[in-house]
């Protein structure tokens, strides 16, 4: 109960945005990052730094990861 | 001018084939709501995560609006900056390795069109994602901290986005003269570290454009003296005149060097 009351204690109104605005990125660059699959270096590795480096995990595969055609 | 909207046109299309009109807006807007956010919640997060001494007590500093608008500037000097040479780097030399400026250099294209399409679209790109950042940032700003007022915003705001034309201007133009990794790291030594070494030895000039960023706050000090401001403002459009011209005309001569 405790845990839920400190749920509730977070301004969601406020964090909201951020974690939306961060989740478009990550899904922008999964769809990117599995459409192609040609990424320098393995692409499964981009999928894992995507997923889980948070807000520069998808910046890193659009710089460095994404293969220009 | 048929010339240049085709080509606007075709810079457009693979801008928004890259998704670049998509992730730098997000990034820059993330930032911006990032800094006020952390920056109110900086004592709450140093309780819950900061493994402060038992009964320590600080008093943190109460922040303005405005020291907000300044912090998130500083922000945007390295990891913006940072983000617009990486992401414009290969913006022609990449077009001449990977064969698509054949496609283009065969045909009567003027080097000056295709020079000036890419930093329209370019400057359109990444001064939309800054000013969206800064919004983002001023409405959150205005519900945490204070009312700041909308002159001073904008004038900071104008400041600042003519020293971004100036770093995208770097950028294009030395993407012009030399390969993409050369062009990114030229472009990061003249305008992130060659910045450090203004900041450092700086005091003996006042006109600079990488004094911009420093210069834009002045905007939220009713008496600062914004004639060197204005000056460097001045000196940095001439720059950016000349580096365009730079620009077209190597874009020109190494135009052979495209692979075939």
């Amino acid at each position: 109960m405790k845990f839920m009351a400190e749920l509730a204690n977070i301004p969601w109104n406020l964090i909201l945005p951020i974690i939306v605005l961060q989740l478009i990125l990550m899904t922008i660059a999964l769809i990117d990052v599995i459409r192609h699959q040609r990424t320098n270096g393995p692409f499964i590795m981009w999928i894992f730094i995507i997923v889980f480096v948070n807000l520069i995990g998808p910046i890193l595969y659009f710089v460095f990861g994404r293969r220009q055609v | 001018m048929k010339g240049l909207s085709v080509l606007l046109q075709k810079e457009w299309r693979e801008h928004i084939r890259n998704y670049k009109v998509l992730w730098i807006p997000i990034v820059f807007i993330v930032f911006g709501i990032l800094e006020p956010v952390t920056n109110h919640f900086l004592p709450e997060i140093m309780k819950s995560v900061g493994n402060l001494p038992e009964g320590a007590d600080f008093t943190w500093p109460e922040f303005k609006g405005e020291e907000i608008f300044v912090s998130l500037l500083g922000q945007y000097q390295l990891i913006g900056v940072l983000v617009i040479i990486l992401a414009f780097m290969g913006t022609i030399s990449g077009e001449r390795k990977n064969g698509t400026a054949t496609l283009l250099y065969v045909r009567p294209v003027s080097f000056r069109y295709y020079f000036l399409s890419k930093w329209i679209v370019v400057n359109g790109i990444v001064l939309g994602s800054v000013w969206l950042g800064f919004m983002a940032a001023w409405y959150y700003i205005d519900a945490l901290y204070n009312h700041v007022n909308a002159l001073p915003v904008l004038g900071f705001i104008a400041t600042y986005s003519i020293w971004l034309i100036f770093v995208v201007t770097v950028v294009l133009a030395l993407s012009a003269w030399l390969p993409t990794g050369g062009a990114a790291g030229l472009a990061i030594l003249v305008t992130l570290v060659y910045q450090v070494i203004d900041s450092l030895i700086g005091a003996y000039w006042s006109v600079s454009p990488w004094k911009l960023s420093m210069y834009a706050s002045y905007w939220f000090n009713p008496d600062s003296e914004l004639s060197d401001l204005w000056m460097s403002l001045c000196l940095t459009v001439i720059l950016i005149a000349i580096l365009v011209l730079f620009g077209i005309f190597m874009s020109r001569r190494n135009a052979a060097k495209t692979t075939v």
